[in-house]
């Protein structure tokens, strides 16, 4: 028995020398968002490292994301990080494409070159990318319309906050508000109003056009542009009804205040989680996802629960 | 010898001293990147019978096939050093042009939007005659001698229309250019509306992406060389280019000893644009793509390029070598903080505390020079 227990205690030992001497493998993934300023990619910035740490820990490897995004939108300086990226010997890349025409080239010469590239948010759909996560637009839409539908009890008459009317994926969303619209007999599309898009441009089209058609009694936006300025909805709350994309925290005081009703939060958080863990799968468990494309639900907030929600934020932002 | 003639044979050799230095820079880090760039595995190609490149696999112990991986230097192979080149050459070729204002006593921060104007411009064009384009049937060598021509074109008429008014409204070229750089990017998002611009004809993507050897792009580097001898004799052969040292070192003494003041910013405005306009051409065929949003900010690492080349921003000083070697350093800097895996948000401070360096040390050597002509004349 005592022979026994030796040998059971020398073999134990030897296995947790073997796995404390063995080496983790290291795994670097590039990640190239669309801009450093943007608060939605600090966002998932920090998914990824959580990712990174979540998945060394449970995989027993080393993970560590090389953050490789302009400081502005600059596809060409995207299309440069994935290549530096690759010479520097990058395991995998992930990117948000601010012009697919430009980043196909790079992505594919990633793939040639053995690097596998996911997208995330904004995909190049003609690459060779293996994977993209991101939301679908047209459900997007009509999941606006079917919520802006419920909060003004089926009638009244709608107006569509629209961004830039060349955006192919706003104009899928738009597709996806009036296809919705046709189920709701007593709501009117007034117009899709189109506008650049920085906050203080969609403030001041909501504005005109408010101003124009008295009438309105719901807004659908298909993005929260207006909502990151403080005074965009100069209504009384509640008189209008109002269901947008987004849930940032500027745009959190309007649910607060009630001038919106419902916000449909895109998961930007998890554009970085969720890359890692399909960049993880590919590259070290050689497994493919189920399907390239990979959907991921918008999250509603309404005024019930923004102060839950609101909490994220202290998670997902960089500290 | 008079202190203008001491002056004049002074600068030659500050400028060799310069550019001497830049080159002692830029291969102290090299050597430092090489050595603590540390090693990278890449997969092995090899060009096939059809002249194209593939991967090489092998059969492994078990039976598998599998990749053969070499191991090279981080930094030190032929396909970074080619990125590098690749990556320097949009700016550097920028920073050509730039310079030439500069040594002139002028600025030009409309760049990045020529640049952006000249690429959705040429964009427009090449799309017509690309694969799925209406003139699709036309002889693609013919696209591409019209898609050139539209962008180097675009590139200068935006330099003759700064220089021409710079001239004639007499106003400083710090305003005109702020103004048309708003301009210019305007016209280029109404013309685009805010959208990306592909599908060219093959035949231009192969031309600008032509990779030879183990899969190096050296057309952009051929490129920048060509606008850089080009600049760099004129500038320092010609008269005309001497001319140009002559107005930013003293533009009324200029003005009195008969030279045509206008005709010569017009000139270095108008090269300003079509280096502009060349970048544009690279960057179209090279990304495949053209949006209004091009080249923004361009115009802050244009100048810091040159100023680290030496250019002097009062005037008179400056080379197109220079411009070149300027670019280098910035670009080899912000590769290295890939290559050494240092956070890319110190990269904006390590940039920024290389163009004050830069400028501290031009101060230094304008002083060293002043001290010699002090002693050459006791």
């Amino acid at each position: 028995m005592k022979f026994i227990s030796k040998i059971l205690v020398l073999f134990l030992s030897s296995v947790l020398v073997t796995t404390a001497a063995e080496p983790k493998k290291l795994y670097t993934f590039g990640l190239v968002a669309k801009s450093q300023s943007n608060p939605v990619f600090q966002a998932a910035r920090t998914g990824a490292e959580q990712a990174a740490k979540d998945l060394s820990e449970k995989h027993r490897i080393a993970i560590k994301i090389d953050w490789r995004t302009p400081n502005d939108e600059d596809a060409q300086k995207q299309a440069e990080a994935i290549e530096q990226l690759v010479l520097a010997g990058a395991n995998g890349i992930a990117v948000s494409c601010s012009d697919a025409n430009k980043l196909t080239d790079a992505i594919n010469s990633a793939v040639k070159n053995g690097v596998p590239v996911a997208t995330f948010d904004s995909d190049a759909p003609h690459s060779k990318r293996f994977v993209t996560y991101g939301v679908d637009d047209i459900k997007c839409g009509e999941q606006v319309m079917d919520e802006l539908a419920k909060v003004m009890e089926g009638k009244g008459v709608v107006a569509i906050l629209a961004g830039n009317q060349n955006a192919p994926n706003l104009q899928k969303r738009v597709q996806g508000v009036k296809n919705i619209a046709k189920n709701y007999p007593d709501i009117k599309i007034r117009e899709v109003y189109y506008h650049k898009e920085t906050p203080q441009d969609a403030a001041a089209k909501v504005e005109q056009v408010m101003q124009a058609n008295p009438d309105i009694t719901g807004w659908a936006m298909i993005g929260g542009w207006p909502l990151f300025t403080d005074n965009a909805l100069k209504w009384q709350p509640g008189t209008v009804k109002c269901v947008a994309v987004d849930a940032l925290p500027p745009e959190l005081a309007y649910l607060r205040s009630g001038h919106v009703q419902l916000l449909l939060a895109q998961q930007c958080y998890e554009w970085g989680y969720r890359s890692v863990e399909h960049l993880v799968n590919k590259v070290h468990f050689k497994k493919n996802p189920p399907a390239v494309v990979d959907v991921s639900p918008l999250i509603p907030v309404s005024k019930a629960n923004v102060e839950e929600f609101a909490k994220n934020w202290d998670k997902w932002l960089p500290k | 010898m008079t202190a203008q003639s001491a002056a004049e044979s002074a600068r030659p050799r500050r400028s060799r001293f310069q550019e001497s230095g830049l080159v002692v820079v830029i291969l102290v880090l090299g050597v430092l990147l090489s050595i603590f760039g540390g090693k990278v595995k890449v997969p092995l190609f090899q060009t096939n019978a059809q002249g194209e490149r593939e991967r090489v696999f092998r059969v492994n112990v078990e039976g598998e096939r599998e990749a053969v991986i070499v191991e090279k230097n981080k930094f030190f192979n032929a396909q970074n050093l080619a990125q590098l080149a690749k990556d320097t050459s949009f700016i550097a070729i920028m920073a050509v042009g730039a310079t030439f204002v500069i040594i002139s006593g002028g600025i030009d921060l409309s760049v990045g939007a020529t640049y952006a104007l000249a690429s959705v411009l040429a964009a427009i064009v090449f799309r017509q005659y690309g694969p799925d384009g209406p003139q699709s049937a036309v002889s693609p060598w013919l696209s591409v001698v019209i898609g050139m021509v539209t962008c180097l074109g675009v590139g200068s008429l935006c330099g003759l229309l700064n220089g021409g008014m710079i001239v004639a409204l007499r106003v400083h070229p710090f305003i005109i250019t702020l103004g048309t750089m708003a301009i210019f990017r305007g016209i280029a998002f109404v013309i685009t509306k805010g959208q990306s611009i592909g599908g060219f004809p093959e035949k231009f993507r192969d031309l600008v992406r032509c990779e030879v050897g183990d899969g190096l792009s050296l057309v952009p580097l051929g490129v920048m060389v060509v606008v850089a001898i080009v600049g760099g004799v004129y500038l320092s052969r010609q008269t005309a280019g001497r001319r140009v040292y002559a107005i930013g070192g003293n533009e009324l003494a200029s003005r009195f000893s008969g030279i045509h003041i206008e005709r010569v910013k017009l000139s270095v405005y108008f090269f300003s644009g079509l280096t502009a306009g060349i970048a544009a051409l690279l960057s179209l065929g090279y990304y495949g793509g053209a949006t209004s949003g091009d080249g923004q900010g361009y115009e802050l690492n244009v100048i810091a390029a040159a100023v680290v080349g030496g250019a002097s921003l009062s005037g008179g000083k400056g080379s197109a070598l220079g411009a070149l070697l300027g670019a280098l350093v910035i670009q080899m800097i912000s590769s290295g903080i890939v290559i050494l895996g240092i956070d890319q948000n110190y990269s904006q401070i390590i940039i920024g505390s290389v163009v004050i360096v830069a400028v501290l040390l031009d101060q230094f050597n304008n002083w060293l020079a002043r001290r010699r002509l002090t002693a050459a004349k006791m």
